[in-house]
Parts: C-alpha cells; structure tokens; sequence
C-alpha cells in the first residue's frame, strides 16, 4: 500500500501501545474481516436465507472500542456489529450458527441472521429498530452506576440512528447522571441510500454530545489505534465515574445497506478513496513497519483463521433447525403459559 | 384496461393523487432518488421534486408527528414506514394526534393523512421485518385502517384515503408486492372505505380474512370445493369501521363462520369479529365460531420451519373448516 507508506517509521514507543496489544487488535480486524468476506459469499450463494449485513471497511470501529473490555462490561449493538461480536468472544460457531438460524444458534433461529448477541459475553441480541440498544445499553450503565459497579457500557450506531428520538432521551439521561457510557457512532456516510447530509444539520455528530453536556470527539474510524486508544481513554473515564463520551468514528463501509442493495446512489470515485483508507490493510502496515509482522506470518494467520471459519461453516451446516414446538419457547418464564394451538 | 402488480398500484395511486392535487406529498426514509426499499415510490421524486417527496433522517416520530402539523394546515401527506416494525416510535403521534385531534377541538383542526405502512411475513423477514401491528390501530377510534389485497383496492382504496379527511393507516403487504397482477381500468376510480368484497360466493360457511389471508382463504376454498364444501370468502379490505353488513348477510345464509388473520391470535381483529358475530346472529349460528391465527408467540420467529409453524395456510385453514362442518 504505496498510499500509506510513512517516510519515517513508526516506533513502539510513539504509539505507546505494547505489543501484545497491537498484535491481539490486529488478530481481531483480521478474524472480522475473513468472517465478514465469507459469509458474503455464502449468502450470494444461496447457503443461508434472509439477508447479510456486510461491515467490511468499517472493522475498526468496533474492534476498537470492543479490545479489552471485560465479560462483564455489556455492549449494546446495531445491526453492523460483528466486529464488536468476535471481539468479545462470541465463537464462530455461535456467529455462522446465527446466520444460518439453526438450533445451535444463541437465539435458537428466532430473531436475525446479524442479530449476534450473548449473554455470558455481554452482548445485547440486538432488535432492529435503531436506537434501540443504545437506550437499552444507557439502562445498563444506570444499573451499573447503582450497583456502584465499575461495568461500563458501550452502544454502537450508525450516524442515522442519532435522529431518533430515542436516541436523544438516552444520551440526556446520560449526561445528567454521568453515566458510565461510551457512545461509538460509525459514521460510514451513508444510512441506507440516504447521505448523512440529510440526516442531520451539522457537520460533525460528535457535535450532539455538547447538547448533553459531556465530551464529542471526531476521529478516523480506519485508524485501530487511534480508535483503540480514544476509547480506552473514554472507557477508564467513565469507569471512574467521570460520564459518557460520544466518539465519531468517520468510515466506510464498502459493500450495500445490506447484499441485496447495490448501493447505485454512491459514486464509484468515493468507495475507491475510501478503500485506499482499509483499516487492516493500514493495520498490517504499521505491524509490518514496527517488525511485528511478516508477510510469512500473516499467510500462516490467514491460513488457520480460515480453517477455523470452515470449521463452524460445517458445524452450523450440520446443525438442524429448531423443531417447530420451539416457537412456542422463550416468550414468557416458565411460571406463564403460553397458549398452544391444537396441531 | 393494463395489469397491473399491487405495488405498481401503490405507485400509481400516489402519482395520480400528486398530479391532481397540489397539496399531496411523500415523506419517509429512502423513498427519493432510491424509489423506496422496495420501490414503491420509484420515480416520484425525479417526477414531482424533493419538496414533495421527502427523504427523511430516521425519525419515524416526525415522520408521522410532522405529518400531521402539515395535514392540519392544509396538506395531505402520505408518510411511509419502511417496515410495520418501525411504526414503534410514531405511536406517540399516532395515538395522541392524529387518532384525537378532531375530537379534542370539537371539529376544528382535522388529519387527513395516510400512512402507509409496509408489512407482513411469509417473506424470511423474522422477528423485525415481518410484523404487522393493525390491531393496536384497530383498537383506537378516530383512526381508519385499511388493509387492501388485490392491485385493485390497493389503488382505489389509496386513492379514497388520500381524498377523505380522516388519518388513515393504510397497510400494504409485502408479499403481495409483485405476486399478484391483474387488469385495472386506465380511468380514475376509487373504492369506498367501510365496504368488504366478497370474493367468492359460496353456501356452506362463510371464511372472513384480509390482507395475504384473502388468498390463501381462497386457496383454501379451492381445495374444499374438491371435497363438496362450498366457502364463501369475505375480504375484510377496511377493518376499522368495518363492514358488518355484508359479513353478517353471508353468515345468515351459511349459519357458519371461520375468521383467519394472520397476526397473533389473541386480542386482534378477529377477535372483535368473532365476538361481534356472537353477540348480534347467536341464534343463526350451526357451530362455534372459529379462528384460524399465527400463534401466540412474538411475530414472527425467523427460521423457515419456524416461520411456517407461525404462519396459518390454506392446509390450517381447510382443517378448521372441516371441523366446523362436522360440529
Ligand atoms: C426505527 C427504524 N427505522 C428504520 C429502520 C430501517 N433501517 C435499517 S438500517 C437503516 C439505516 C441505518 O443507518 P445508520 O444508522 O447510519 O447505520 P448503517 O446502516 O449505516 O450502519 C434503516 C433506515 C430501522 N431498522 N429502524
Ligand atoms: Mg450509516
């Protein structure tokens, strides 16, 4: 990537992150970015109904802000949200299980091929409506404050889901009690067909969070360690009980809304400018320059991340579907019954 | 006469509305230079500009709340929600404004607005691309709630909503998008709000539906004449106020009765009809009245064998009928 090259390398200590750090950020872009890739194509295959919501070119917007939280800190994702799934530990079993909606998936076949989610894990199944789990992920963060638990809870969005209502109310109650919260906005320019220029009057939504009284910052989204370190900053502020932050992530994301839309209301020029901006490809760079990386090492990476896909690939293609007397489980405790239909 | 699909109906209706009367817009998510999710608006914002067809930021609550200030002074719109689903965050405006706002000014301000509203299953949408949420409008006086499932009262009944006076939810589903046609006249016509169609006319017993449960009523009523039953199939097209008239005349004559909705089963439309039957023909009745219904679960579970033991189908259908004639 000839784009990238800096005349000066970059140095450890510059970027004051330790090793072990930049190679688990980079493991992680890398094991998104093959899932994502290949569960595109299976879904162009016919393999698996519904529909796919690719985030490719956006990996380290959730990456990011995902490393290093612990099990008991809870996301509250959208529909684009793999990246922050795998890098909380959801298994590839669990996430292709998912998509192909069969027994052996967290929600047994119910909700959505993209709707990853895990309780042990911290890792709200997402609804569909936007917003939704950012006003859910806010409660947590309430209860967490009242259990004088140092938890924090981080919501992921797109730039379109700040016009909700729901949103707004969220981020109010946020500000005025100092919840410990960070908001990721991925900003990828575009909701569905619609630009982000319709979707709001001001340039930078990070520009929200004065209304609510807490910091906003803009960053590039395609840089994990800017991202990483951003977050890590936002994320020991509000374990310390210093409130939310609202962090811009400015992305891309390559491919449609979803693998159904082409996505024709986007001029070509614009998704080659941003693909010169590839988060991994960057994030392979700098390792490489901070002699982290070789290319010998990455091929092995490569190599064993795609074993293990295959490998859940053939896991959740062996798995059934929920029995059909399934629908009738999950809806109430066992204490309420559900009415049955004579069959 | 041209055939038409029932969402080229949807289309036509709004570019004929807009193209008589100035005061008719669009408003909603992606329904500008992209036509809508699944085009129903396609074309409309080159045709009659973006002031009249609106893109909006994701804000189902003005999109609807916003509509309803225009409606009171002077416009028409037609606000559009993508998927039933998303109707969530309007209720608000819906139930509060539009639903009330005759009543609670003794007549002076007025909502004559349509929604339409994109819904249900039987399409692998799941749990947040399949719902359909008529009968919590079906519950709320003020409202009007049209569910329309040929090409032809798609467009006629759209048409009498945009011209009426009353906030409309106007239910399109999906399913039925491209996969029915038939001829229209080339000519203006409406269909009034408040009537059923009889689709089919039969002695036997009377089977009441709407939406995509029309025709799998009718496929149903199909397979029965094979066996000797004769159905006759009422399709609801307006639920609120609905068309008790030409239901109860049928049930007079066929003293039997199944009602299939394809939403959950309790406290929905049919619940109302069922119970109304009771109340007002109990000594015309030869059976209890019965409901053929998705299941009492959160609509609607995504995966294929999930979906399918959800939804009801002319197989669930002709089993309920035949119980009834054996009671
Ligand atoms: C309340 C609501 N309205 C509409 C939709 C349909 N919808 C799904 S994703 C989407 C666009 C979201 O854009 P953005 O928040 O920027 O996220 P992105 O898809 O760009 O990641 C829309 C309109 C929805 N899911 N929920
Ligand atoms: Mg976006």
């Amino acid at each position: 990537m000839a784009a990238n090259q800096t005349v000066n390398k970059p140095s450890l200590k510059q970027i004051s992150l330790s090793e072990e750090t930049l190679m688990g950020l980079y493991t992680s872009l890398l094991r998104v970015r093959l899932l994502d890739e290949r569960l595109r194509k299976l879904f162009r295959q016919g393999r698996f109904a519904g529909t796919y919501f690719s985030a490719v070119g956006q990996e380290a917007t959730t990456v990011g802000p995902t490393y290093g939280l612990r099990d008991e800190d809870i996301i509250g994702p959208s529909h684009r949200e793999i990246g922050a799934a795998v890098t909380k530990g959801l298994t590839f079993n669990e996430i292709i299980a998912q998509v192909f909606a069969r027994s052996t998936s967290p929600d047994k076949g119910k909700s959505h091929p993209c709707h990853y989610g895990s309780r042990p894990k911290g890792v709200i199944h997402p609804a569909s409506t936007v917003a939704g789990q950012t006003v859910v992920a806010t409660g947590c963060a309430m209860a967490f404050k009242i259990q004088k638990k140092d938890n924090v809870a981080v919501a992921f969005f797109g730039e379109g889901a700040t016009s909700r209502g729901g949103w707004h109310e969220a981020l109010n109650y946020a500000g005025v009690h100092k919840l410990p919260i960070i908001y990721i906005c991925q900003n990828n320019m575009w909701a569905e067909s619609v630009p982000s220029t319709l979707q709001a009057g001001i340039d930078r939504f990070a520009d929200r969070a004065k209304a609510y009284g807490f910091p906003g910052v803009t960053i590039d989204g395609n840089d994990i360690v800017e991202v990483y370190k951003t977050a890590s900053e936002a994320i020991a502020r509000a374990r310390a009980g210093q409130g939310p932050t609202l962090i811009e992530c400015l992305t891309y994301r390559w491919y449609g809304h979803s693998e159904i839309d082409p996505a024709n209301y986007r001029r070509p020029e614009e998704l080659e400018e941003w693909k010169k901006k590839d988060p991994v490809v960057r994030a392979e760079q700098l390792m490489i320059d901070l002699g982290l990386l070789t290319n010998e090492k990455r091929e092995a990476m490569v190599e064993q991340i795609t074993a293990e896909i295959e490998d859940a690939i053939k896991f959740a293609e062996a798995s059934k579907y929920s029995e059909p007397e399934e629908a009738y489980l999950d809806v109430y405790s066992e204490k309420i019954p559900v009415r049955r239909e004579e069959s | 006469m041209k055939t038409t699909t029932y969402i080229e109906a949807i289309t036509e209706a709004m570019a004929e509305e807009m193209a008589r009367d100035e005061r008719v817009f669009l408003i909603g998510e992606d329904i500008g230079l992209y036509g809508g999710v699944f085009k129903a608006t396609k074309g409309l914002q080159e045709r009659f500009g973006v002031d009249r067809v609106i893109d909006s930021p994701i804000s189902e609550a003005y999109i609807v709340g916003g509509s309803v200030g225009a409606a009171m002074v002077g416009m028409r719109p037609i606000p559009e929600i993508q998927f039933a689903d998303f109707i969530t965050p309007s209720m608000d405006q819906i139930i509060q404004q539009a639903a009330k706002i005759r009543y609670r000014t003794g007549g002076q301000w007025t909502c004559p607005m349509t929604v339409r509203v994109c819904c249900g299953g039987d399409v692998g949408g799941g749990l947040y691309h399949s719902q359909i949420n008529e009968q919590w409008f079906f519950s709320q006086p003020g409202l009007v709630v049209l569910f329309p499932s040929t090409p032809y009262d798609a467009k006629g009944l759209l048409k009498s909503a945009v011209r009426g006076e009353d906030p409309v939810i106007y239910f399109e589903h999906k399913r039925l998008y491209r996969s029915i046609k038939e001829d229209l006249p080339e000519e203006d016509f409406t269909v009034p709000i408040g009537k059923a169609a009889v689709r089919r006319e039969g002695k036997d017993i009377t089977i009441v539906a709407y939406g995509l449960m029309a025709h799998r009523s009718i496929d149903a009523a199909k397979a029965l004449e094979n066996e000797g039953i004769s159905a006759e199939i009422i399709d609801m097209r307006t639920l609120l106020p609905w068309d008790r008239e030409t239901i109860y005349e049928s049930i007079k004559k066929t003293s039997r009765a199944v009602l299939v909705q394809e939403n959950t089963k309790t406290g929905g439309v049919m619940a109302e009809v069922s119970a109304s039957i009771t109340e007002d023909l109990f000594d015309y009745l030869d059976a209890p009245v019965t409901r053929v219904c998705g299941l009492d679960v959160p609509m609607l579970p995504f995966a294929p064998p999930l979906e399918h033991f959800f939804l009801p189908n002319a197989d669930k259908i002709v089993k309920a009928v035949k119980k009834v004639m054996e009671y």
